[in-house]
């Protein structure tokens, strides 16, 4: 099992979320996050005084897959969250060791 | 050491309220003095409680002011004796000839004046609303962590300073209105007619009408009052824009009452409440005396310049100059508020300024309006385009305080000039706020989250010297006593400013508005100077980085952010 998290721009949400439904995942998990890569956010001013804004709105989601489809949804999903530009975001992809579905107790990649 | 903290906090806490206490029973015990007093001097005129005997013949004029009545002339010496004489004894024998007529003018004088207190009632109700605009404003202006209690120090303000002015300070102001400023179109409130300090031409605090008894207790007075009191309170509210997000609540409700008993009134009664600044024309010469149409100084430079005495006596918000004195940003939490805030306040002005003239009957209403809007969007799209210029951004909040800036500052001249001037003022008020906002923050250093000290106090100046010289003169003839047959040999000319052949005027006004911004900070700074050496009136170090909601009121504004507030 694979976990794969991308933290991408918010307003790529919807797109993200359609191209993944379309190859058919079938669970994931949104969160909003602030955060910064290497650009460092940027400088504003307000009323004549200058100030950074560094931390900048973000969208994590958070997939959890079977092994064989965690090369596709990677790539469907770097498709569909780029558009070129500084902030587009970055994808993470890691082992897991279990899962549970607390429903009914079912284990491993049946709990999926 | 914590037990140690928590005496020094509750001890700290308990002078504070003692100081409150005190001052509280101090303007209660004043008021209650002098209306035990009050009896003791001879009352010529009765109050009119009932409102039934306010508006008759004497008060029916016609569209030029004449009166309908003609009055016996007492003066022998004077030259036109014989020709008054003649008009008077006229009068009275037409008078004699058709009572019915005399008859169908106490009718048509009342219902002069009942349209006035339909107008000045209205009016004032729209500046009431006000209050809901500077509320929003200044609450979208600060930090999402000290909302609530701007909103609580807007409240409060309301409240408090309303109990000062009930008490004393509309009686400080307008206790002698009738001597020299008898506001003829309400019915002259004949009964506030005495001053305590000072008398005849050199008044310099009103004596009649405390706790709005006795005398005050008449129809007419009850209208100035209300339409007034809601003039006082915007000087009060005017202090949160820069005492806000480190005062403490004991020590703001101090300074409302001291706005609403004394500051405010004491200036208020030498322009507005017959008082000796604006009799400087009968007694000095200076044109028509000084003059302030609907508060530019009066309201505006006396709140902002008690703003900015505050400031200085609290010092800057943690953090809002590095150590390198650079000023830094605290963006404002809610611009939705601020835009609806500042929509509101241009709307309330709508009474503000055209309800200036107490009356409908005073048609010149409509160009106050029309002036009043001018300003508004001249002095915005100036605050936008400058800062478009100076930043590569328009500013939203400086595009809002842009148009309170032309409002404050066409409010002094907004009767007296013509609309092409009031699009001029509006330009040079939104320039003023925009340098006022930079100096302020980079030269002075007086921190002023909400831009109060550049808008009011800075542009209210501007308002009273604007006055000086772009009024007209087509509009207030007979102004304060001054030239009503004639004036700068032409008859019906009315307040002229420079521009129009009026030097007097414009050192009057320069004069005027001086000694509006130095009492207002001078007082101010004196006063709260000494409460500050008695006891801080700011609010710890740890209570100011943690937000006020909670320490000063137990509550936040926003109460689903409760887990981030109480960790930061």
């Amino acid at each position: 099992m694979k976990k794969i998290e991308a933290i991408i721009q918010p307003h790529k949400l919807e797109e993200v979320k359609e191209a993944l439904i379309g190859i058919g995942v079938e669970g994931l998990t949104i969160s909003e996050v602030r955060g910064h890569g290497r650009q460092k956010g940027h400088t504003e001013t307000y009323r004549g005084a200058e100030y950074t804004v560094d931390l900048l709105p973000k969208v994590k989601i958070e997939i959890f897959v079977p092994d064989s489809r965690a090369e596709e949804i990677v790539r469907v999903l770097s498709t569909a969250a780029s558009s070129g530009k500084i902030g587009d975001g970055k994808i993470f992809v890691s082992s897991i060791e279990e899962a549970v579905r607390i429903r009914n107790g079912d284990r491993g990649e049946s709990a999926l | 050491m914590k037990a140690k903290l928590q005496i020094e906090r509750l001890r700290h806490q308990l002078l504070g309220k003692a100081l409150l206490r005190g001052s509280i029973m101090l303007v209660v015990a004043a008021g209650i003095m002098v209306v035990l007093l009050t009896p003791c001097i001879a009352q010529e005129s009765k109050p009119d409680p009932a409102g039934i005997a306010t508006g008759d013949k004497t008060t029916v004029v016609d569209a030029g002011g004449n009166a309908f009545v003609i009055t016996e002339p007492t003066d022998k010496t004077a030259p036109d004796y014989a020709q008054k004489k003649k008009d008077f004894d006229e009068f009275q024998a037409q008078a004699a000839k058709e009572p019915l007529t005399v008859k169908l003018a106490d009718a048509v004088g009342h219902i002069r004046v009942a349209t006035n207190f339909a107008w000045t009632l209205n009016t004032g109700y729209l500046v009431l609303f006000m209050q809901a605009g500077f509320a929003l404003l200044t609450c979208g202006l600060v930090r999402k962590k000290n909302a609530a209690h701007l909103m609580m120090l807007n409240f409060a303000a309301y409240v408090f300073a309303f109990i000062a002015y009930y008490a004393v300070g509309y009686a400080f102001q307008f206790g002698a209105v009738a001597v020299n400023a008898a506001p003829s179109n309400l019915g002259g409130t004949p009964t506030l007619n005495h001053f305590l300090v000072g008398s005849g031409l050199w008044g310099f605090l009103g004596g009649k009408g405390f706790f709005m008894a006795g005398p005050a207790y008449d129809a007419g007075s009850n209208v100035l009052a209300l339409f007034e009191v809601v003039f006082m309170e915007t000087a009060g509210y005017i202090i949160v824009g820069s005492i806000c997000e480190r005062i403490s609540f004991w020590s703001f409700l101090l300074c409302e009452l001291f706005v609403g008993a004394i500051l405010y009134p004491v200036f208020g009664c030498w322009v507005w409440g017959g008082g000796w600044l604006s009799q400087l024309g009968n007694t000095m010469g200076l044109g028509h005396g000084y003059v302030d149409f609907a508060g530019s100084t009066v309201v505006h430079a006396i709140g902002g310049f008690c703003a900015m005495a505050l400031s200085v006596v609290l010092g800057p918000r943690l953090g809002k100059f590095g150590p390198d004195g650079r000023p830094r940003a605290f963006p404002a939490h809610n611009l939705v508020y601020v835009v609806i805030g500042t929509f509101i306040l241009l709307f309330g002005w709508m009474g503000f300024n055209p309800g200036s003239t107490l009356g409908a009957t005073d048609l010149r209403i409509s160009v106050v309006a029309i002036n009043t809007n001018l300003a508004a969007i001249a002095g915005s799209a100036t605050a936008m385009l400058f800062w478009y210029w100076k930043f590569g951004k328009p500013d939203i909040t400086m595009a809002c305080n842009g148009m309170l800036a032309g409002l404050v500052a066409i409010t002094a001249p907004c009767a007296f000039v013509a609309p092409g001037s009031a699009f001029i003022i509006g330009i040079l008020a939104g320039l003023v706020v925009c340098l006022g906002v930079l100096f302020n923050d980079n030269v002075t250093k007086i921190d002023d989250p909400c831009g109060a000290i550049s808008v009011h106090g800075f542009c209210g100046v501007l308002g009273a010297i604007c006055l000086g010289l772009f009024a007209d003169g087509t509009y207030g003839a007979g102004w304060n006593g001054v030239g009503a047959t004639s004036y700068l040999g032409q008859a019906g000319r009315g307040v002229t400013g420079l521009f129009y052949g009026d030097t007097k005027q414009f050192l009057m006004q320069m004069m005027g508005a001086a000694i509006c911004a130095t009492w207002a900070f001078g007082a101010t700074f004196i006063v709260f100077k000494a409460v500050n050496g008695v006891k801080s009136m700011r609010v710890s170090k740890e209570v100011e980085q943690e937000g006020l909601d909670v320490p000063e009121f137990g509550l936040l504004a926003y109460p689903e952010d409760a887990i981030h507030a109480t960790e930061s």
